[in-house]
């Protein structure tokens, strides 16, 4: 069964800057939900043109930042990295990133994709999601993106604008 | 056949990380289209950037890729990807080692000692880092104008040094963000589709990029580091275990027959490793 993919909300110009908070309704008992095998949360819209970064994602933590421990306790529930291109590297034009995001899909006669299209990344969350359902009264009700710049030097690193709110995110469960 | 092993395995080799050394080293001082720079510029910078990234194609491009930089490693290739016999018998059958990162080695300290120690014996360990070359020769591929060389400096700091020539250069985290076992086992492995293990696997992918830093960090300078090798190594040896186990599928009919350009290769002409003469040992014994 998959949940209706939510847009990001906040974002760079939020009260929380580029972290982003999405309402995601997902409850224990409806219809058996909780006896699921696997969930994935699948996010799309995933830009790769520019810096590489990561995505820590928390459920039901608004409070969660750059900062907060990634554990159990703090609804941590795992993260992806994304490999990025470093901006152009071209004339002006060269990395239209406008025009990648117009065709998605692969051309008809090469079969190529446009190489800066946004992707598609993919989070197992099966055990923190099951650990939440199973505390008394427990359901999913937001997640929280906290976007990490990959700067080459780690000492570099920090909140990374523009991303998070750009994603659509959805969840998928398994039986 | 090249016999592909792990860089653990090949350091208890008597002669394993020698040779490897011998035959990257030498590579290294090619600067024409056998030669390390001109490999590291199809992935990345100076552009065109032919590398398969968030597509189906990034598991069988990057296969394509690492066989024929393994036959420039072994000596075996010639101008315009065209095999021949060996320029050096004595590196003729040197096999791209992986890196398993998912080890209690690698969660212990992170860069393998071979790939980490900047001099062995009074020279700079070719697998430590690269120089990147600059375009002063009419021979020259796959190397950067100096404006490049300010354009990388300005978009992605710290990626390559500040010296002249500039070196690649690692900032790793510690060794416990490195992936673990039981994600490949529990999650990567059990993929039943090849695009969705194709996505699983190019997670954990990324995940290393980011963790090893510096070079490593962004697609364009990312090839230039010595380890990138043996890290798309490990993927490409995750792929062939995928391929098999029970859950392992091929690629849809409508990718088999996609070039996987610049490389005169097909998808489906990857997907058996034995036609492409290598192999994956679980232990050599010497």
């Amino acid at each position: 069964m998959a949940k209706k993919p939510a847009k990001g909300k906040g974002g760079s110009g939020g009260d929380d800057g580029p972290i982003v908070h999405l309402p995601l309704a997902f409850t224990a008992g409806e219809q058996g939900e909780s006896t699921f095998k696997r969930a994935d949360l699948i996010f799309e819209n995933v830009p790769h043109n520019a810096g590489s970064y990561e995505i820590r994602v928390f459920l039901n933590n608004k409070k969660a930042h750059e900062g907060t421990k990634r554990t159990g306790r703090n609804g941590y529930a795992g993260r992806f990295r994304v490999f990025g291109h470093g901006g152009c590297f071209g004339a002006e034009g060269h990395c239209d990133t406008a025009l990648a995001e117009r065709m998605p899909a692969p051309d008809a006669l090469t079969g190529r994709r446009h190489p800066l299209a946004p992707y598609t990344r993919m989070l197992t969350v099966t055990k923190p999601l099951q650990k939440l359902l199973e505390k008394k009264k427990g359901q999913l009700e937001s997640l929280t993106l906290v976007p990490i710049a990959h700067a080459p030097l780690r000492a570099e690193r920090g909140l990374l604008a523009g991303v998070a709110d750009r994603l659509k995110v959805s969840l998928r469960t398994y039986r | 056949m090249a016999v592909r092993q792990s860089i653990r395995g090949l350091e208890r080799q008597t002669d394993g990380i020698t040779l490897l050394r011998r035959a990257v080293g030498r590579m290294q001082s090619l600067s024409d289209d056998r030669g390390f720079d001109f490999f590291a510029a199809l992935h990345g910078l100076a552009l065109p950037q032919w590398c398969e990234h968030g597509t189906e194609l990034f598991l069988p491009w990057h296969r394509a890729y690492l066989y024929y930089y393994e036959l420039a490693l072994q000596s075996r290739l010639a101008p315009g990807f065209v095999v021949q016999a060996p320029a050096d018998p004595t590196i003729a059958d040197v096999g791209l080692p992986w890196w398993d990162w998912t080890s209690e080695g690698s969660h212990a300290d992170g860069i393998p000692e071979s790939y980490d120690v900047a001099v062995v014996g009074g020279a700079q360990n070719p697998l430590a880092a690269s120089t990147i070359g600059v375009g002063t020769s009419p021979l020259s591929h796959g190397v950067w104008s100096l404006p490049l060389f300010g354009a990388v400096r300005a978009q992605l700091p710290g990626a390559v040094t500040d010296s002249d020539p500039a070196r690649t250069r690692r900032d790793p985290d510690v060794p416990g963000e490195l992936p673990q076992a039981s994600t490949i086992e529990d999650i990567v492995l059990q993929q039943n589709t090849f695009a969705s293990f194709t996505m699983s696997v190019e997670q954990v992918h990324d995940d290393v990029h980011g963790w090893v830093g510096g070079s490593m960090s962004a697609v364009p300078t990312s090839a230039y580091d010595p380890i990138f090798w043996s890290h798309h190594c490990m993927i490409d040896r995750l792929w062939y275990l995928w391929q098999l186990s029970a859950l392992g599928m091929d690629p849809p009919p409508q990718l088999l027959d996609r070039v996987l350009a610049p490389f005169p290769m097909t998808v489906r002409q990857t997907l058996d490793i034995a036609t492409l003469n290598y192999d994956y040992a679980v232990e050599v014994i010497a």
